[in-house]
């Protein structure tokens, strides 16, 4: 069987986590935390130990690329012993430690998916603000470590987009809202092209907000475990946020029913096996507010985030602008929030037209502007819709024309994979 | 700032430091005009929205009344924070019967939390009028938070006394 009739392996390397698994699967085979567990100690050995310890210090050298873990793995092994040290390749979105990143696929593709890179052809996706140099070196490790037969670098918004269409649609236009754990940007994409210009970073993620609710909860003084504190935020911020329509109804509706709405989080402490329990009351609706005041929470940002998709797409050029209103697209863990479309789909359509009211009245026209239609897309596949999106792609019978080969890597150098061509005709 | 205050008409209200003097449902002593029991005060609106408020740094001043919102802000943030280490409504009470004792600033005076926001006092009569005026909203306040901030049974209620961590506008309360 060649590779092309294999299915492709697709992995979208995000800065918290990453998704892998095959085309045609609706959702990854694994998502496991971006993190790489490295056993370090023998770079600290002293010479005065050298003589003794050379046989120890010489096999630890040799194993030293092998010992190690990605992961949940990784984080178990930190916590229980002091040999590993904890690496992060991807920041921002951005790979910054290419050995770690190369050893996190390593494992990935051998001791998760459990499959030979040379049988099949991969699809990896990339941030839209990433240099070409990055790619090159993806395009690099892949071909020269793994050797790979074909690799196609998407970029994740385009991915992102193709996954929100539940009709056939010809045309791939609309404005991405990835908002993971890294660095969420609005992207504007036109005809599944990116406009690179009209990119705007929103620099609250997921972590923020998770942050912002450890912050609230200990605040009240509540008990929690200080090792495992963000932790367990993390965990109550997605099994208990939702976002709501406005801050000080919210605040009576808690205070006339707070049974409904005080909810507990209980857990046991590691360490001594107590349990505890937590009370969750504001910072259900607290914490996905700040996304839409992200004063609350940092102290030099203060643009809400319908406010930076409308300067997004001004921003674009003018003939797409209502194309770009009517297919604003989720993606990304943290737009799960309860009502989270909902509640971006008002904001955004009030500035929109508060716009063309003002517009509108400055001119006296006797023609009224058509209206914009706003639309926030929000569909199931959310969480993973970069990873579906990459799933649907790869499985059609012209990604293996559009990847990079082998052949051409050989031929031409890295430099091939500096751009991918975009998909066109989807459906 | 998300939350303004309704109190955009100012036709009858004496003024002070551009300042206008809202009408409380107060029983203290005063110079602020008796309200209506009924209507809601500035007193009540700005307990209502503190819990949001509290939160943002940016305020655009839609009416003056806007400007006595935050200062009742910052207030019921100095008040929450007094109260941090009280356990008992009785020993809050004393803790804010305390800071009801103490100088109360005017826009001008060297302690006034909000330099520029308020106009400067024309004349002495202008700032003790104010300065009395804000002696009384600030006992008003003071007394409606303690029924928020402590439940029923005089146990400290910890949703309102976690607002006391909070900086308002990050000013350091001395």
């Amino acid at each position: 069987m060649d590779p092309t009739a294999r299915p492709a392996v697709v992995i979208d390397n995000g800065t918290g986590y990453t998704k892998l698994g095959f085309s045609g699967n609706s959702e990854p085979s694994f998502v496991i935390p971006t993190v790489v567990a490295v056993n370090e100690s023998f770079l600290n050995q002293s010479d005065i130990c050298r003589n003794e310890n050379w046989a120890a210090q010489y096999n630890a050298g040799i194993m030293a690329d092998l010992d190690f873990f990605i992961g949940e793995e990784a984080l178990s092994q930190f916590r229980s012993s002091g040999l590993y040290n904890l690496h992060h390749p991807i920041n921002h979105g951005l790979v910054d430690n290419w050995d770690t990143m190369e050893k996190f696929w390593q494992h990935g593709i051998f001791n998760y998916l459990r499959c030979d890179p040379e049988e099949h052809y991969f699809l990896l996706t990339d941030s839209p603000v990433s240099s070409p140099e990055s790619r090159e070196y993806t395009g690099e490790i892949m071909f020269e470590t793994f050797n790979v037969p074909g690799l196609y670098i998407a970029v994740q918004s385009v991915l992102a987009l193709s996954a929100g269409y539940s009709v056939p649609k010809s045309d791939m236009t609309g404005v991405v809202i990835d908002i993971g754990d890294g660095f969420p940007h609005v992207v504007p994409v036109v005809n599944g092209y990116v406009i690179g210009s009209s990119i705007k970073p929103f620099p609250v993620a997921g972590n923020d907000v998770t942050q912002f609710v450890l912050q609230l909860l200990q605040e009240r003084g509540e008990l929690i475990p200080p090792d495992e504190s963000l932790e367990i935020a993390r965990k109550v911020k997605e099994t208990y946020c939702y976002t709501c329509t406005d801050i000080v109804k919210e605040y009576n509706k808690h205070d006339r029913k707070p049974e409904k709405y005080i909810k507990q989080w209980s857990g046991i402490k590691p360490k001594t096996r107590v349990p505890y329990s937590v009370d969750v009351g504001y910072e259900r609706f607290l914490g996905p507010e700040i996304f839409f005041h992200p004063e609350i929470f940092c102290s030099d940002f203060s643009t809400p985030l319908p406010d930076v998709i409308d300067m997004c797409v001004q921003s674009s050029p003018i003939d797409t602008r209502r194309a770009l209103y009517k297919n604003i697209v989720l993606s990304g863990g943290s737009t799960m929030f309860k009502d989270f479309h909902k509640r971006l789909q008002k904001d955004v359509k009030k500035i929109v037209d508060d716009r063309i009211a003002a517009s509108s009245a400055r001119l006296g026209l006797d023609v009224k502007p058509q209206p914009v239609e706003v639309n926030v897309v929000t569909h199931p596949i959310q969480r993973y819709a970069v990873w579906f999106g990459g799933s649907v792609v790869a499985s059609m019978p012209e990604f293996y024309q559009a990847c990079h080969t082998k052949e051409d890597y050989e031929e031409y150098g890295a430099s091939i994979c500096r751009t991918s061509p975009i998909f066109k005709g989807m459906y | 700032m998300v939350y303004h205050s309704s109190f955009v008409e100012e036709d009858g209200i004496t003024k002070a430091c551009g300042c206008p003097l809202l009408p409380l449902k107060s029983h203290i002593k005063g110079p602020a005009p008796a309200s209506n029991p009924g209507k809601i005060d500035i007193v009540d609106e700005a307990i209502t929205f503190f819990r949001a408020n509290v939160f943002f740094r940016n305020f655009d001043i839609k009416s003056p009344a806007d400007k006595l919102l935050i200062y009742l802000t910052f207030y019921i943030n100095v008040a929450l924070k007094r109260l941090e280490g009280c356990r008992t409504l009785a020993v809050g009470t004393k803790a804010i019967i305390n800071l009801g004792l103490e100088k109360v600033p005017v826009p001008g005076d060297l302690g006034f939390p909000f330099p520029g926001l308020f106009a400067l006092p024309q004349s002495q009569d202008e700032a003790e009028l104010f300065r009395n005026y804000l002696k009384q909203i600030r006992e008003e306040t003071s007394g409606r938070l303690l029924s928020c901030a402590y439940r029923p049974n005089g146990t400290p209620n910890k949703w309102w006394l976690a607002f006391a961590k909070r900086k308002f506008m990050n000013i350091i309360i001395p």
